[in-house]
C-alpha cells in the first residue's frame, strides 16, 4: 500500500466530479459533484498527513469537513429558493446574468 | 496484502458510487451513489490510520450532509417537466471524460512526485488532533465556527418564503 494509490484514487474522484459538474444540468447533481471534488481534496490532505508524519494535514481535512457542511447548507437553501421561484431544477434556466443589456 | 485488497474494494465502491452519481437520471439514485462514495471515503480514512477523521466523516458527511440533501431532494420532489431535459446525457458524459482525462493524468503525475512511502508514525488519534487543533490551528477553528454560524443564518434567510415579492423585485 503506497501513497500513489491514494493519489490516483483522489485524482480519479476529482475528475469524476469535474465531469459531473460540466456535463449535467440537474442542480442537485452539480451540488453533489462539488461535494465530491472537495472530498477528494480532503483525501489528498489526509494522505499527505500520513506521508509527512505530521498531524496538520488531518486537522486541515477536519476543518474542510466543516467547510463542506456549511457549503451544503447554503447550496441546498439556494436550490430550494430557486425551485420555489422558477419551478424547475434545470441549471440552464438561470441565465439572466449571461444576457447582459438585453433583459435590463 | 490484506490492506491492498481492502483498499481496492473501497476504491471500487467509491468510483462506482460516483459514476452512478453523475450518470443516473433519477436524482434520488444519484444521492444513493453519493452516499456510497462518502462511506467509502470514511473507510479509506480509517485505512490511513486516522480514526478520528473517519468518525467525523461518518458523522458529518454521511449523517448530516447526505441525509440533508436526500431530504431536500424529496421535499423539492421535481418530476417530469420540472426536471432538466437531457436527451444526450451519456454522450456528453463520455465526451467530457475524454476532455478531462489528460487533466487527471497531469494531477496524478504532479502528486506522484511526492515521496512514495508512508513514514512510520503512530495512528493519528483524537489526542494528537486535539492538541494540534487547539495549539496551532485555533484561529482557523474559530473562523470555521463563525463560518458555520453565518451559513446557518444565511440558509434560513435564503430559504425563507418571501412575503412581498413586489418590494423585493423593484
Amino acid at each position: 500500500m503506497t501513497p500513489n494509490m491514494f493519489f490516483l484514487l483522489a485524482s480519479i474522484l476529482f475528475s469524476i466530479g469535474l465531469v459531473g459538474l460540466v456535463s449535467r444540468k440537474n442542480l442537485f447533481i452539480l451540488y453533489m459533484s462539488i461535494e465530491l471534488m472537495l472530498s477528494s481534496v480532503s483525501l489528498i490532505l489526509a494522505t499527505l498527513s500520513k506521508v509527512l508524519g505530521d498531524a496538520s494535514g488531518s486537522v486541515m481535512a477536519l476543518l474542510m469537513i466543516g467547510v463542506i457542511a456549511s457549503e451544503a447548507a447554503v447550496f441546498l437553501a439556494m436550490i430550494v429558493h430557486l425551485y420555489r421561484e422558477n419551478r424547475t431544477i434545470d441549471s440552464d434556466t438561470f441565465h439572466a446574468l449571461s444576457e447582459g443589456e438585453n433583459n435590463a | 496484502m490484506l490492506e491492498i485488497s481492502i483498499f481496492s474494494i473501497l476504491a471500487l465502491f467509491m468510483i462506482g458510487g460516483s459514476i452512478a452519481m453523475i450518470s443516473n437520471r433519477q436524482t434520488v439514485f444519484s444521492a444513493f451513489g453519493f452516499l456510497v462514495a462518502m462511506i467509502g471515503l470514511a473507510g479509506i480514512f480509517a485505512l490511513l490510520n486516522s480514526q478520528f477523521l473517519a468518525v467525523a466523516q461518518i458523522m458529518v458527511s454521511v449523517g448530516a450532509v447526505v441525509v440533508l440533501s436526500m431530504l431536500t431532494i424529496l421535499t423539492v420532489n421535481a418530476n417530469g417537466k420540472n426536471m432538466p431535459h437531457e436527451p444526450n446525457k451519456n454522450k456528453w458524459i463520455i465526451f467530457t471524460s475524454i476532455l478531462v482525462a489528460p487533466f487527471t493524468i497531469l494531477l496524478y503525475k504532479a502528486l506522484a512526485t511526492l515521496p512514495d512511502h508512508f513514514s512510520t508514525m503512530e495512528t493519528i488519534n483524537s489526542k494528537v488532533i486535539g492538541k494540534e487543533l487547539f495549539s496551532e490551528w485555533v484561529l482557523p477553528f474559530e473562523i470555521l465556527s463563525i463560518l458555520l454560524l453565518s451559513a446557518m443564518v444565511s440558509a434560513i434567510v435564503i430559504a425563507r418564503k418571501s412575503k412581498n415579492k413586489e418590494r423585493g423585485r423593484s
